[in-house]
């Protein structure tokens, strides 16, 4: 299940839907807003998707992980809009019959999530200054 | 004679090898004149003074037709010992000519050598846009893209030959994004240039290239001020063709262009693949959810 809202993640939620009587293990992943990055103060995110192509390839790796591991239900679910220091950003939850392939699912669907899913954050800097977060582009 | 307040000079960099059209850009023709009669008339026409052509070097086979062509037009015309490398040579090359002016002009009116359908109308427009704004860049649009010739202030030239080595003009309405104003002008055969001979062939018939619509986000979006831009494309483009045309087309993407990911109907696209009519475009930024 893939989802995109400008909603909170109930991830307590999501987690209990992956729940299921095969599945020994369930791992989640939360992704959460930092207040410092090397030395800088965050206040706030923003996140920015382009929600038809991210959801299409959110899919993509929700069917790439069941084809790669013995997956019973999986979740793959993030916001967008402003986000406070602390609030959650991504829900990744996996169940599968034993931990190891629950714990290398979750950590390859997160890892791979941040290299092609079309969503950006831009950073509200303490100091007032707003910037976009695009690895490898000039500023 | 009273002094014509503001005087506008007009820069028209005619230097430039035109490989992609086979033969130079600048003498073929439209209507029965060369493009570059054409272009130095209308910006004679429009109230420019002088109108400044560098034109190729004189041992090029082009350079003394193009020369004479802008002479007879009433152009005051450079012609460089070797062949500039790049654009913004020949510019620099005219700014300092203008400067041996008694005194310089307010704002320049830069203008490319091969716009077909630029008339005295509407550089009489254009000038007088800048007269009523002459701290900013004027810039026409048609649909949303830019087109030439854009009016600089004369202070602003003057920051050229300062950009760094290896950027283009571009660099400095990038720099200067917020002193730009544009001008809608509707109708985009007046303000674009010429790409390839087909160009020409389609504005002999009538024929446009075709508007295609591409979404922006992120930082794209932000340096664009708008989520979806229109963007004008030859029949069969490919995604590298969509770079070109968005750096070109929307100065602000240039710094970007290379570097982005080109998404075509959802799906992340090489250079060579081509952007079929009908397929959602969008430029991706590089990623950073999570």
């Amino acid at each position: 299940m893939v989802e995109i809202t400008d909603k909170p993640l109930d991830y307590a939620a999501l987690v209990e839907r992956t729940r299921h009587n095969n599945a020994g293990a369930v791992c989640a992943f939360l992704g959460t807003v930092r207040e410092m990055t090397g030395g800088r103060r965050t206040t706030a995110l923003d996140y920015e998707a382009y929600p038809e192509m991210a959801l299409k390839k959110m899919a993509e790796l929700e069917d790439e992980a069941r084809r790669r591991w013995p997956i019973i239900e999986a979740v793959i679910a993030h916001r967008v809009g402003r986000l406070d220091l602390g609030e959650i950003s991504v829900v990744v939850v996996v169940s599968c019959p034993h931990r190891k392939e629950a714990f290398e699912a979750c950590r390859w669907l997160m890892d791979t999530f941040k290299e092609v899913v079309p969503i950006w954050k831009r950073e509200n800097w303490a100091d007032g200054r707003v910037e976009w977060v695009h690895p490898g582009l000039p500023t | 004679m009273t002094p014509t307040p503001h005087p506008i000079a007009a820069i028209v960099p005619a230097a430039g090898e035109s490989r992609r059209m086979g033969r130079p850009k600048p003498l073929l023709e439209f209507e029965g004149r060369p493009l570059i009669a054409r272009v130095v008339s209308a910006l004679l026409e429009g109230g420019a003074r002088p109108v400044v052509v560098v034109s190729p070097p004189g041992d090029s086979p082009e350079g003394p037709p193009i020369a004479r062509a802008a002479a007879e037009a009433g152009a005051a015309v450079l012609t460089p010992k070797t062949r500039p490398a790049e654009m913004r040579d020949s510019v620099e090359m005219a700014i300092e000519e203008l400067k041996q002016l008694d005194s310089p002009p307010a704002a320049v009116a830069l203008a490319p050598a091969d716009g077909p359908g630029l008339d005295g109308a509407l550089v009489v427009r254009l000038l007088n846009a800048w007269r009523e704004n002459p701290e900013r860049i004027v810039i026409p649009t048609a649909g949303g893209r830019r087109g030439h010739p854009v009016v600089i202030p004369w202070r602003f030239m003057n920051e050229i030959p300062s950009l760094p080595a290896g950027v283009g003009i571009n660099a400095l309405m990038a720099e200067r994004a917020e002193d730009i104003i544009e001008i809608d002008v509707a109708d985009e055969a007046r303000i674009a240039d010429l790409d390839t001979p087909e160009d020409l062939q389609r504005l002999r018939t009538g024929e446009g290239r075709q508007a295609r619509t591409v979404r922006l986000f992120a930082v794209a979006r932000e340096r664009v001020g708008r989520s979806e831009i229109t963007v004008e494309l030859p029949e069969g483009a490919t995604v590298a063709d969509l770079r070109a045309a968005l750096a070109e087309q929307f100065p602000p993407l240039a710094p970007i262009a290379a570097r982005v990911m080109i998404a075509v109907d959802s799906e992340y696209a090489d250079d060579a693949a081509v952007a079929p009519p009908g397929a959602s475009l969008a430029v991706i930024p590089p990623v950073s959810g999570g």
